[in-house]
């Protein structure tokens, strides 16, 4: 942990058996170890800041600061008690206390390098830009070497980037900067290539681009060697900037001579040269172009380049490259946008993309580069296409069942890309009933008989034919939606599970059976698929959300306060993971991550999922275990919830959810829409509001709670009631301002494409009338405690209010578990019916009961929390006896023996997830029944 | 037909863009990837489609001493989403990888590679690496696999104009042993 390399300071010797016990996890001998030496050497601080960390690590947290202060206070100069120290405070998530240590050791010790080093890393660890910026000069004075200057030049920039007030940082820090660099500049002391890159950033954020482009073309570029095409791309940049087409244009042109692959240049290429043509800009007369060569200023030169680069393909004997012809298909896109005749030169897009299909279709690329520009083809040729595409199929004899198949992994990637790109044209969505079941009979025929090429493959591949069985699920998915005949899921799932039988690591499948599954109100299964989709960090914030939003709704409490938990100790472990990486960033002089990592770290804060995951914890915790294991009062507080602050970044909330993480096929007009996209956000946003809301609303109450016991010994108190009821009637009308909005949200009934986000809770949780049930028991808890203030003598008027809203909220109630009652699932004509929605009104039935009970009212409410009960029982009775193994499988579509296998399977899992949710449902309302029986009112 | 670029921190939230393959990137932790993009940021490249999709990325770094002519690139991973296989990508981040290891006056470059993967193994030799030397139990055991041993492959630089660093040491090594 420490640096122990002097072996010859007896001190040392002394502490190194400390050092090895922390170091092994031997907290209390380390403890020990400490008091022993520390009897005979009372002045060893070290050993006094060791036994701190040793009791930091056994949870002493107040003994272990109080003890490190004592050390700190003397202010230590030598270097084990420094770095110790150093340790602890981090540990302690103190790390601006790190700060105050080396600045009194600098003082001591002003010629130390080490120390001053050490100051300004513990201020870069804090974001103390200005301190930075003193500490890299001070540092800099005291030993000259270059990085330390740029430290602190760096640190202005900081200071910029962080600036409120943009006016300040373009007329005071980055010029200052800029000055620095300069002067380092003028007298020729610029040594490194990340001095060259910081003086770039530098102009580049003052806006002089002009400058910049100067600088990348002097004497100093030439020291931007790390980076391959770095000066090349920086001065590419610029001239975006700067507009400078001519240039942009000559450039691109002669990176794509060089590697005729690069699609970026292409793009930049053709953007410049419709500027020019814009422009009508002809070159100079007799003189070089421009700086960087022959600019192109007419389509007919386009065109040329483009076939010429098409041509050289077709003439390499090697592997042709995708590039030019994807960029001719991205030039008659061009043209075609600007109503430019030209575009016939090229050719005609249908055959240019046969083709393409022709070189490239059995690489599974191909749909994904096709797909972009399928919109060139007019409806009326699509079947054409389709038809011309499959001519260039090579299957094997017709058999028995109407198929030929693929001969080889090759043929087999042509004709899935052939089905793929049939499905985007949306000539599969077209098709009646009767047509999709055949497609399906065709998909699945064709998925079975490719497994033959996948047989060696290892569980951690994906078989060759698995996309096969993914459109069928797809088709399958069509059919259920359009028609409501659950089979059609079942048989869904089936395959799904079939697929991953067969290739147990295919993401999608896993992906799509979690959403299946979700949408069924069986959480149960998607506990086991989201795990053994391993997702790691970032993964958390980007596909967290399919399994938190239905965790917590269908009822499995435990599954869910598990899930929230992953999620939370990854965006806990960002802020330190990345501080330590910024100061990296400063000693390997890697300046332009700095700002990277920073956006990086505030865009995992300001995360919508992040938001979402850590209220939904708080308010699970007080659902589940408030007033049955300890009172609200004492949970509110574990949490350390303060019902005044609001900690979520309303108004700059990152959605960083990945949308699209489920592989669609469908044709535009269904993909996901920005709109879609926006929509999704509102509406979360909205029912994150209502349960941030909710949650400070219960804290308000059980902080509110407390107060009166207190009031008639300590009359001063009153004014702090007040104020905390105040806070109460605030966030109140609050919360019934953000249920106006969710109700005109929940108009709208915004329906999203079946693989795109999923609904909110909000819409189920004001039909189901959950939101008004909670707002009255707040209200109502609200009241009660103006009636504590008032007095029981002259309140009348405030006792009638109480009665009647006491006797409304029950009618809510008892309205609401009205919506809960029916069967879940259901067995009829040998088909099998699920209702989900009534699980996910039964756990909004719970969340209002649970505010009730708080309230100590116990008659009426004990009556529906029995009935609940009762209902509960009801449904696991009728649910254990409903025999799956009755249903006659395969009726009306033909599955074979094992595919039935596959789909019984599916349906045994969304009965055993439904009765865990009810048991989970049943013991938590138990629990609360009993809670209310020891009551006394 | 791609979009090389340095790779940067908001390429982490697309990485589940890449079809049938979410586990693209979740092998090491978010400290691994800032760990690389703040000591060597030009070795951490990204290849992009022309729909935006990842499809590919190399990372490395370079290390050894100079004095002993072991001063070297290191391939840390190298990965191609399934999509995108069967272009040439993976070759083509190789280059720029040994490129940049020119650049900075390497000798030589080097990765490791389970002994199984003869997919890889083949591809790197295709590449023009060779075998130096195998080394035992180097990847871990997981999921209750034996732990399995690597081999170290080479390709020479420019610098080292007689090849000296890919001779073949002919016993195995340990882990703790190499650098």
């Amino acid at each position: 942990m420490a640096a122990r390399g002097h072996v010859q300071d007896p001190n040392d010797r002394r502490l190194r058996p400390i050092y090895d016990y922390l170091d092994n996890g031997n907290n209390k001998m380390a403890i020990q170890q400490a008091d022993k030496l520390l009897k005979k050497h009372k002045d060893l601080h070290c050993a006094k800041v060791l036994k701190a960390i040793g009791l930091q690590r056994t949870g002493k947290q107040d003994e272990a600061f109080s003890l490190a202060q004592e050390v700190a206070t003397l202010e230590p100069t030598d270097d084990n008690s420094l770095q110790a120290l150093t340790i602890l405070y981090r540990e302690m998530h103190r790390p601006e206390l790190v700060t105050k240590l080396y600045e009194a050791a600098v003082k001591k010790v002003p010629l130390s390098e080490e120390y001053h080093s050490h100051l300004f890393m513990a201020y870069a660890r804090v974001g103390e830009y200005k301190k930075m910026q003193q500490a890299g000069m001070a540092l800099y004075k005291t030993v000259p070497k270059n990085p330390y200057y740029f430290w602190s030049v760096m640190s202005l920039v900081m200071q910029a980037i962080s600036a409120q007030d943009e006016k300040l940082a373009q007329t005071m820090f980055l010029p200052l900067a800029e000055r620095m660099v300069e002067k380092m500049v003028k007298e020729e002391k610029i040594e490194a290539e990340a001095e060259v890159q910081l003086y770039f950033m530098i102009l580049e954020r003052l806006g002089k681009y002009v400058e910049a482009l100067d600088m990348v073309r002097g004497p100093l570029g030439e020291k931007l060697t790390s980076e391959l095409q770095s000066r090349e791309n920086k001065c590419m940049m610029m001239y975006q900037r700067l507009q400078l087409w001519p240039e942009c244009n000559a450039l691109s042109y002669k990176l794509l001579l060089k590697n005729p692959d690069e699609w970026q240049f292409y793009l930049s290429y053709f953007d410049s040269l419709f500027h020019l043509m814009d422009k009508s800009w002809s070159p100079p007369n007799e003189e070089e172009h421009c700086v960087e060569g022959p600019v192109h200023t007419t389509v007919a030169e386009a065109v040329k380049f483009v076939v010429d680069r098409m041509e050289e393909e077709d003439k390499k004997d090697s592997r042709p490259l995708r590039g030019p012809y994807m960029a001719c298909l991205e030039l008659i896109h061009r043209l075609r946008q600007r109503g430019c005749p030209d575009e016939e030169e090229l050719g005609d897009p249908l055959e240019l993309m046969l083709q393409f299909f022709g070189k490239f279709g059995d690489k599974p690329c191909c749909i994904t580069d096709l797909k972009i520009y399928l919109h060139l083809l007019p409806p009326e040729q699509h079947t054409q296409f389709e038809n011309r595409l499959g001519e260039l199929v090579p299957l094997g004899e017709v058999g028995e069942d109407g198929f030929g198949f693929p001969g080889d992994t090759k043929a087999l990637q042509r004709h899935l890309c052939v089905c793929q790109l049939s499905r985007v044209l949306g000539l599969q969505h077209t098709l009646d009933t009767e047509g999709k079941l055949c497609l399906i009979t065709e998909l699945k025929a064709h998925y079975h008989y490719g497994l033959q090429f996948g047989k060696s493959c290892l569980k951690t591949e994906l078989q060759f034919s698995d996309t096969y069985c993914l459109m069928v699920a797809h088709v399958y998915i069509d059919l259920w939606t359009e028609t409501g005949d659950e089979n059609m899921l079942w048989q869904c799932l089936g395959v799904l599970e079939e697929g991953l039988s067969y290739s147990p690591s295919n993401a999608q499948f896993k992906l799509l059976l979690l959403l299946l599954f979700c949408r069924l109100g069986a959480f149960q299964p998607v506990v086991d698929l989201y795990s053994s989709l391993d997702a790691k960090h970032v993964q958390h914030d980007t596909i967290g959300y399919l399994l938190t939003r239905y965790a917590g709704s269908l009822g499995q409490f435990a599954a869910a306060s598990q899930s929230y938990n992953f999620s939370l100790r990854f965006f806990h472990s960002n802020q330190k993971d990345t501080s330590e990486y910024i100061i990296q960033a400063y000693k390997y002089g890697a300046f332009e991550k700095i700002p990277e990592f920073i956006a990086f770290r505030t865009r995992l804060n300001q995360s919508l999922h992040f938001a979402q995951v850590r209220t939904e914890r708080m308010l699970l915790d007080l659902y589940t275990e408030a007033d049955i294991t300890s009172s609200l009062e004492e949970s509110v507080k574990a949490m350390g919830l303060c019902p005044e602050e609001d900690d979520i970044p309303w108004d700059n909330m990152r959605d960083n959810r990945d949308l699209t993480v489920l592989f669609s096929w469908d044709p535009k007009d269904r993909e996901l829409t920005e709109e879609h996209r926006r929509l999704s956000l509102e509406e979360e946003s909205v029912w994150l509001k209502v349960r941030s809301l909710t949650l400070r609303l219960l804290a308000s109450l059980a902080l509110l709670g407390h107060a009166p016991s207190k009031r008639n010994s300590d009359k001063t108190n009153e004014n702090g009631v007040s104020a905390k009821s105040s806070t109460l009637q605030t966030l109140l009308s609050q919360l019934d301002l953000t249920l106006q909005t969710a109700a005109q949200i929940t108009e709208k009934q915004t329906q999203y494409p079946f693989l795109g986000p999923p609904s909110s809770r909000l819409a189920s949780a004001l039909s189901s009338g959950s939101c008004h049930c909670q707002a009255s028991a707040l209200q109502l808890s609200l009241t009660l405690q103006e009636l504590e203030t008032t007095g029981l003598d002259d309140s009348s008027e405030l006792q009638t209010q109480i009665c009647n809203s006491f006797k409304s909220l029950i009618v809510q109630l008892q309205e609401l578990l009205s919506r809960c009652k029916g069967d879940v699932l259901e067995m009829k004509d040998s088909r099998l019916m699920t209702q989900p929605s009534l699980l996910e009104t039964l756990v909004f039935f719970v969340e209002p009961v649970v505010l009730s009970g708080f309230q100590e009212w116990t008659g009426s409410l004990q009556g529906i929390v029995t009935q609940a009960l009762d209902h509960v029982k009801g449904q696991e009775a009728s649910l254990t006896a409903l025999k799956l193994a009755a249903l006659t499988l395969g009726v009306g579509h033909a599955q074979t023996q094992e595919e039935c296998g596959f789909t019984r399977a599916a349906m045994d899992k969304v009965q055993t997830s439904y009765l865990g949710s009810l048991q989970e449902l049943g013991d938590l309302l138990r629990k609360r029944a009993d809670s209310l029986k020891s009551l006394k009112f | 037909m791609t979009t090389l670029r340095a790779f940067t921190c908001d390429d982490l939230f697309k990485f589940n863009n890449i079809q049938a393959f979410l586990n693209f990137l979740s092998q090491y932790g978010i400290p691994f990837y800032l760990q690389y993009l703040a000591h060597w940021p030009e070795y951490f490249i990204v290849a992009e489609a022309p729909g935006g999709e990842l499809m590919g990325y190399i990372m490395g770094k370079a290390e050894g001493s100079v004095a002993r002519e072991e001063w070297h690139g290191h391939v840390t991973a190298l990965s191609v989403a399934p999509e995108f296989r069967r272009l040439g990508l993976a070759a083509k981040l190789m280059e720029m990888l040994e490129e940049i290891s020119e650049r900075k006056g390497g000798f030589f470059v080097d990765l490791f590679v389970r002994v199984s993967n003869q997919v890889a193994v083949n591809m790197y030799k295709q590449l023009g690496y060779s075998v130096y030397r195998t080394v035992i139990e180097y990847y871990s055991a997981s999921n209750g696999e034996p732990d399995e041993d690597a081999y170290d492959m080479r390709k020479a630089l420019s610098r080292d104009t007689e090849r000296k660093s890919i001779i073949p040491i002919p016993h195995p090594v340990r882990p703790e042993d190499i650098e």
